[in-house]
């Protein structure tokens, strides 16, 4: 679903993402850690293509994000860690953005907006403005707009940052009904402990390479993985 | 403190020049480049003050009246200075991203309004400065150059504004106090503004009427300003070097912006952190509609004009400008006095009138700047809708279209108000429709191509990019300069051909330069939206 390939991205000087590969195939649920400004972000964002990159090479479902950022962002559902979403529509005028975006029809996207919308308990919120929205808020709505178009891969930072336990539960739940149903994530979190219990698929990065990426066994071991990225990194 | 925050606030406005796309450091020489361009700018507005001291100076300053007449150029200074700030005014010192980060630092909030309103201060003595420089230079050619007038005249540059932003501050305060409290606030400010811009053309339709009786009723004036206008008329004596004059100026207006400091400080901490919200609108569910792509882009275009009261109203002035003057046209009979006849007898060609009406309708398009800011305004979000599986193009595209359709329908409307009200035969309504057509469309894709040339994303409250960036200035000063150009070119090159023709090749240039623009947005400026980054 996503493979990367030997990606080097450099600011000035400075190479943030150095010769990372990675392969994350459908149905898997990828975790992506490292400690800050390791490159997490800058990974994260060139596959979405809304970063440039000056080596290797990124496909969506085989396709080129170099070649055709379009078709694979059409299959991408990307929540930043700042979910600083347009202020100054509703989370109902910003849904339905997306879903237009996205070409969801009108039954559907009602559907799917009743059923996310329910589960997040945002419902009643999304005649707001979304200026009004507490960052837990904004999360949501920002997941509730991800799952409205069903992507095939979505790309998360830092997902779990700002929602409520039950939230963080519900979303959980979601991310492993997308995967099993032929879907893939890949996000990145600090929560090792999530990590460790959610993900199929571990990968962890420092200074912008790949350390260390395989399997949950794979990577730990009999270890906990906050150890082996202790030890790591 | 006061000064850590005054320089940061100075970094903002000097960023203009300094900062390049993506925040990157511009080159020494395009830093100076701009400042010339924004020089050339401001010697145009200067030029037309400049003209109006001329007019009044002399003739006052012969009737031993010469305090008068820096009255009244001062009453105009403050005038100019609260229009151009008063509309920010509100947003400036109240909605700043940045307040949450401020307040939760050991900083009172006095200090932070205070570093906000000097802030504002700079800003309109730049604005005054338009008005006031022309003014004193003229007096001084006239009524000479004696020191304590030079001293006078130095201070009262300094002094005026004060008051200016006082008044604007004190505006903003109430503004913000009323629409805290009032449902629907966005339609409450913009309703103000409109009642504001028609007052403000009913006053400035008159102003020669007003400036003719002026030289006529100098001494009535100035016994006038003497009671009504009191502060003006110590400022008109101090001019002429009375220091006790001075001395009351400097007390009046500095005393005005200490009152409206006291005022606002009182209250601030609570209006600033004061978050009443909106009435509470539940969502009921409901089936969806759906709609194309480059509707939906349109769509959030559409609502980010209007839901920000402070880009509705700075943005769209040209389009508030030309309903309100269409309106008042239909009202009166006629554009301010300014009648074929007259118009004739100033210009001393009457086949020119289909041009001027298409000239006029081109000058008026020029002033809405919604797609100067559209690229700055996405700020930190850009990732938003680059993250989009749509191409950059049609992102583009949704902003000139908004601009396009916020200009084209009232360009449309006033110049069939012109044309009926002139008299205008067939070819010269047809020429001033398709000037309206044309010139949005070549202002729409004039002023998204400045912005893509000028970002700002990393602003921290919106006037910056509305009001105070360099696209929006170049925007607003080409715009004019693109307006003014065929008629220049006419009194060159128009005995050469006959009206009709002339008009065409007019609007066979703007046609090409619009295409050309177009042309340009889909090639190099999708680039450069590629490449924009926070």
């Amino acid at each position: 679903m996503l493979k990367i390939e030997n990606l080097t991205k450099q600011y000035a000087e400075k190479k943030a993402v150095d010769g990372l590969s990675l392969h994350i195939k459908p149905g898997e649920l990828y975790g992506f850690i490292g400690h800050n400004g390791a490159g997490k972000t800058t990974t994260l964002k060139a596959c979405c293509g809304i970063l440039g990159f000056e080596e290797g090479e990124i496909y969506v479902d085989g396709i080129s994000v170099r070649e055709n950022p379009i078709a694979c962002k059409s299959k991408i559902a990307y929540i930043p860690d700042n979910p600083d979403l347009y202020g100054f529509m509703t989370g109902i005028q910003y849904l339905n953005f997306i879903c237009d975006i996205y070409k969801i029809d009108a039954d559907t996207r009602s559907a799917r907006i009743r059923k996310y919308g329910d589960a997040f308990e945002l419902t009643m919120a999304l005649a707001q403005p979304i200026s009004t929205y507490s960052h837990g808020m904004k999360q949501k709505l920002a997941v509730i707009a991800a799952m409205a178009h069903q992507p095939k891969l979505m790309i998360m930072d830092e997902p779990f940052v700002g929602l409520d336990p039950k939230a963080a539960h519900t979303m959980k739940g979601f991310m492993r009904e997308l995967c099993e149903s032929g879907g893939a994530i890949f996000f990145s979190t600090h929560v090792l402990e999530v990590a460790e219990k959610l993900c199929d698929k571990v990968a962890i990065i420092k200074g912008g390479k790949l350390i260390k990426a395989g399997t949950m066994d794979e990577v730990k071991g009999d270890h906990s993985l906050e150890n082996v990225f202790l030890e790591l990194v | 403190m006061l000064k850590t925050l005054l320089k940061k606030q100075i970094w903002a406005l000097l960023a203009v020049f300094t900062q390049g796309k993506n925040g990157k450091r511009r080159a020494p020489l395009t830093a100076i480049g701009y400042a010339v361009l924004l020089a050339y700018g401001v010697g145009a507005v200067g030029f037309l003050f400049w003209e109006m001291s001329k007019m009044l100076c002399q003739p006052l300053a012969e009737a031993n009246l010469a305090w008068v007449y820096f009255s009244v150029m001062s009453l105009m200074a403050t005038a100019f200075g609260v229009i151009g700030s008063c509309f920010m005014a509100k947003s400036k010192l109240y909605e700043a991203k940045d307040n949450d980060l401020l307040l939760s630092m050991p900083i009172p909030a006095h200090t932070i309004l205070l570093a906000r309103m000097i802030g504002l201060y700079l800003f309109t003595f730049m604005i005054e400065l338009l008005v006031l420089a022309p003014a004193l230079v003229q007096y001084y050619m006239v009524a000479g150059c004696q020191i304590p007038s030079l001293i006078g005249g130095i201070v009262l540059l300094f002094v005026l504004p004060l008051g200016s932003t006082a008044i604007c501050c004190l505006v903003g305060f109430l503004l913000a106090v009323l629409t805290a409290r009032l449902p629907y606030k966005n339609f409450w400010s913009v309703l103000g503004f409109v009642i504001f811009m028609a007052v403000y053309f009913t006053v400035y339709s008159k102003v020669n009427e007003y400036l003719g009786y002026i030289l006529q009723n100098g001494e009535a004036v100035g016994s006038a300003m003497k009671t009504v206008l009191y502060p003006f008329s110590q400022i008109g004596f101090a001019i002429e070097g009375n220091w006790l004059s001075l001395l009351i100026s400097v007390g009046i207006w500095g005393g005005l912006f200490a009152v409206g400091y006291w005022v606002i400080s009182l209250t601030y901490f609570r209006v600033i952190t004061m978050k009443r919200g909106e009435r509470y609108a539940k969502y009921k569910q409901r089936a969806e509609k759906q709609s194309g792509v480059v509707f939906a882009l349109f769509k959030k275009e559409f609502l980010r004009l209007i839901k920000s009261p402070m880009y509705l109203i700075n943005a769209s002035m040209g389009t508030f400008f030309m309903l309100i003057l269409g309106i008042m046209m239909i009202v009166k009979g006629d554009l301010g006095g300014l009648t074929p006849e007259t118009l004739t007898a100033m210009i001393g060609d009457e086949k020119v009138m289909g041009l001027l009406a298409a000239l006029a309708v081109c000058f008026l398009a020029s002033s809405n700047t919604i797609a100067a800011s559209s690229v700055s305004l996405e700020g930190e979000n850009i990732s938003l809708v680059k993250a989009l599986p749509v191409t950059e193009w049609s992102i583009l595209r949704a902003k000139v279209y908004l601009h396009f359709a916020m200009t084209v329908l009232p360009a449309l409307f006033c110049g069939a108000v012109v044309s009926v009200l002139w008299g205008l035969v067939w070819w010269e309504i047809v020429i001033v429709f398709a000037t309206a057509v044309i010139a949005s469309l070549l202002f729409a894709s004039f002023d998204l191509a400045v912005n893509l040339k000028f970002p700002n994303l990393q602003w921290t409250n919106e006037v910056t990019v509305i009001k105070q960036s360099m696209s929006v200035m170049i925007a607003m000063f080409g715009g004019w300069g693109v307006s003014l150009l065929p008629l220049g070119g006419y009194f060159l090159f128009g005995k050469y051909l006959p009206a009709w023709g002339y008009a065409l090749l007019c609007m066979w240039l703007l046609t090409a330069t619009t295409v050309g623009l177009l042309f340009w947005l889909n090639r190099k400026g999708v680039k450069i939206f590629k490449a924009l980054s926070v």
